[in-house]
């Protein structure tokens, strides 16, 4: 039976989390500056609730026309589960394999590897953080390559995609002096909205 | 008291043994690298037991370690007390272990995946990395027959049967696709257009069967006169086609001359005939003039028709 | 007499935060800002002796109050409380002028230790 979730997000939800995710995403920035010796932008998340297939309608930190690469990786924990998605615009291979100091000709596998490695730290990091403010505990699948040098269309629209509705909280990092462009993407599965408000309201509470 | 520490040692004992079934790998590695726990998995597939390996560094244990490639990995996990994940694509495996289905295994070595978790101490500082092996062989080797199988249909769809030159379809997307090429770039690019003289009368006189090795010999021999970068197909019956890349009229031209004196000159012996054959052909190099790819094709074939009305095997430029 | 406290944030939810996490027992005024701007009107109107101000924020940003600020020689003791911990991001604002960061998410200890550290409370 697939009952349509009633499921809602209050402004004050809202706001609360957008501020969650900026604290999350600036312990991963953290990071990713320490890492790679850079400082990092840090833009105002965006929240939002809206349907699985307008999921392009998030992801507007990146223009449809880029080629782009990207992975995503599971996470479950307290009733809450959801997808990290890290979708790079091409053009900032170049600039990534500079400061993570990888030898060798740009080719496929070495983005591959850039690709692996910022998603290790971006998504690992600002899951993390969103769990200690929610007090909860996620754990991650094994990450999965969606595609390379792909259409950002065909990236996110191959799915048949089994929610309707998703709290998708988008993130888009750029990298101060460099042509860096990459967007994270957290989505909340519709039956851990619920749960996840139950959390932010006890945050909003005391 | 003494009760719930003999639950708890029973609980720990059940536990660890459990830990030693577990179909996935786990190592324990302190800051040096040094192995600091081997599991039975681990110990099965590299035939190595724990007492053998612990304290000793992993890169001399297991050469076939990439040690930059894992140090890359394994220090950012160190410094950042962050996890890290590997996957197969990256690198087929970390441990080089072999395939152990003798009759359904399909690939030589197992393909893993693997998580490297930062195992903290009380203040926070990371002291010992786990690196967890998964063995990934079946989605491995599916994913990539799949791709080969998609690739081979691929290819199929875009090729002309008996030629093996690409179809009429694929080649005109070829086409399109330099046509649009050349006027973002400015490029110069020349397209090609031949026929068999005669060939009607090769089949009446020799049969079908005969007319085919022609056609294939034709296609052969264009496919040895031609620089790789060209683009060939089989346009119709006995007609061909060709995209010169970065070729202009004239270097077309000496192109379509080569290959016509190479035609001209073979024998095609096919069951007890031997047939002499001739071709023409009609070059056209790109312009302003020309609006779509379409048009380019039709005056190759202009060219191609003067080449008839010439006297046949002979190359002319349209102009 | 009650310390005029501004806080300036971006969120709802971090200014509740922050007000919940000043020390218990302090007497103090509080103001709400939600930018930038908004801030600097406070402390002009003289409700801003203790700022804890957001840097990421629309209209305008920490950065830019701090220099705000410190150009118009503003009197406020500016304590940025921010999820922008990199060290960069740190070593910005100590230059144009606050007193000191605190790394969000905010709560009483973190607060309380600042405020006394500066002899403020």
């Amino acid at each position: 039976m697939n009952q349509a979730l009633n499921v809602k997000v209050t402004e004050e939800q809202r706001d609360c989390y957008q501020e969650i995710s900026n604290v999350a995403m600036g312990q991963a920035a953290d990071l990713l500056a320490r890492l790679l010796h850079v400082h990092v932008i840090l833009p105002i998340p965006v929240v939002n609730l809206l349907e699985v297939n307008e999921l392009r309608m998030a992801l507007s930190g990146i223009e449809s026309s880029n080629s782009v690469s990207g992975v995503c990786q599971g996470f479950i924990g307290n009733g809450i589960s959801g997808e990290a998605l890290l979708i790079f615009n091409d053009a900032s291979f170049n600039d990534i394999s500079k400061l993570l100091k990888y030898g060798g000709e740009l080719d496929t596998s070495l983005e591959l590897e850039l690709l692996m490695d910022t998603a290790n730290i971006l998504i690992g990091a600002c899951l993390r953080g969103i769990a200690e403010q929610l007090d909860v505990v996620f754990s991650q699948g094994h990450p999965i390559v969606l595609g390379q040098h792909v259409n950002l269309n065909d990236l996110v629209q191959a799915n048949n995609y089994r929610w309707s509705k998703t709290l998708a909280i988008e993130i888009n990092y750029k990298i101060e002096g460099f042509d860096i462009n990459c967007d994270l993407l957290l989505l909340f599965a519709e039956d851990s909205i619920d749960s996840l408000n139950e959390k932010v309201n006890f945050l909003l509470e005391d | 008291m003494s009760n719930t520490s003999a639950d708890d040692f029973k609980e720990m004992h059940a536990l660890m043994s459990m830990l030693q079934n577990l179909d996935v790998g786990l190592v324990i590695l302190d800051r040096n690298y040094h192995i600091q726990l081997w599991n039975s998995f681990m110990e099965s597939h590299s035939g190595k037991y724990p007492y053998e390996v612990k304290g000793k560094s992993i890169f001399t244990e297991f050469p076939e370690i990439n040690e930059e490639w894992f140090r890359h990995k394994a220090e950012s996990v160190f410094l950042l007390n962050n996890r890290a994940f590997t996957t197969w694509e990256q690198r087929p495996y970390l441990f080089k272990f072999k395939n152990y289905r003798p009759i359904t295994g399909k690939a030589e070595f197992m393909f893993q995946n693997s998580t490297l978790i930062p195992l903290g101490s009380a203040d926070g500082n990371v002291e010992r990395i786990g690196i967890i092996i998964y063995d990934v062989t079946d989605i491995a080797v599916n994913r990539v027959e799949l791709k080969s199988v998609n690739d081979e249909l691929k290819r199929l769809s875009r090729t002309d049967k008996l030629t093996q030159l690409y179809n009429r379809g694929y080649w005109e997307e070829c086409l399109d696709k330099e046509f649009k090429r050349c006027k973002r770039t400015g490029s110069t690019s020349s397209m090609l257009m031949f026929d068999i003289d005669h060939f009607k009368k090769v089949n009446d006189a020799y049969g079908h069967p005969t007319g085919d090795e022609v056609i294939k010999t034709t296609a052969n021999i264009l496919r040895e006169t031609m620089r790789e970068t060209d683009i060939a197909g089989r346009y119709g019956g006995e007609e061909y086609v060709v995209i010169l890349i970065n070729a202009n009229a004239e270097q077309a031209f000496n192109f379509a001359e080569r290959l016509r004196e190479r035609i001209a000159k073979t024998v095609v012996h096919h069951l007890d005939f031997s047939v002499n054959y001739t071709v023409s052909l009609g070059i056209c190099e790109i312009s302003d003039k020309i609006v779509n790819h379409s048009q380019w094709i039709e005056m190759s074939d202009q060219g191609l028709y003067r080449s008839k009305e010439a006297g046949r095997n002979t190359s002319t430029i349209y102009t | 007499m009650a310390t005029k406290v501004l806080i300036c944030d971006d969120s709802n939810f971090a200014r509740k935060q922050m007000a919940r996490s000043l020390p218990d027992g302090w007497e103090v005024d509080i103001t709400f800002a939600g930018n930038g701007e908004e801030a600097l009107q406070a402390i002009k109107a003289g409700q801003g002796e203790v700022v804890f101000l957001d840097l990421t924020m629309p209209v305008m940003d920490g950065f830019e109050t701090l220099e705000n600020i410190k150009v118009n020689d503003m009197n406020a003791l500016v304590i940025v409380v921010s999820g922008d911990i990199q060290p960069e991001a740190r070593q910005r604002v100590k230059n144009l002028g606050a007193i000191d960061f605190i790394k969000k998410p905010i709560n009483k200890a973190k607060a309380e230790l600042i405020l006394k550290e500066y002899g403020i409370l």
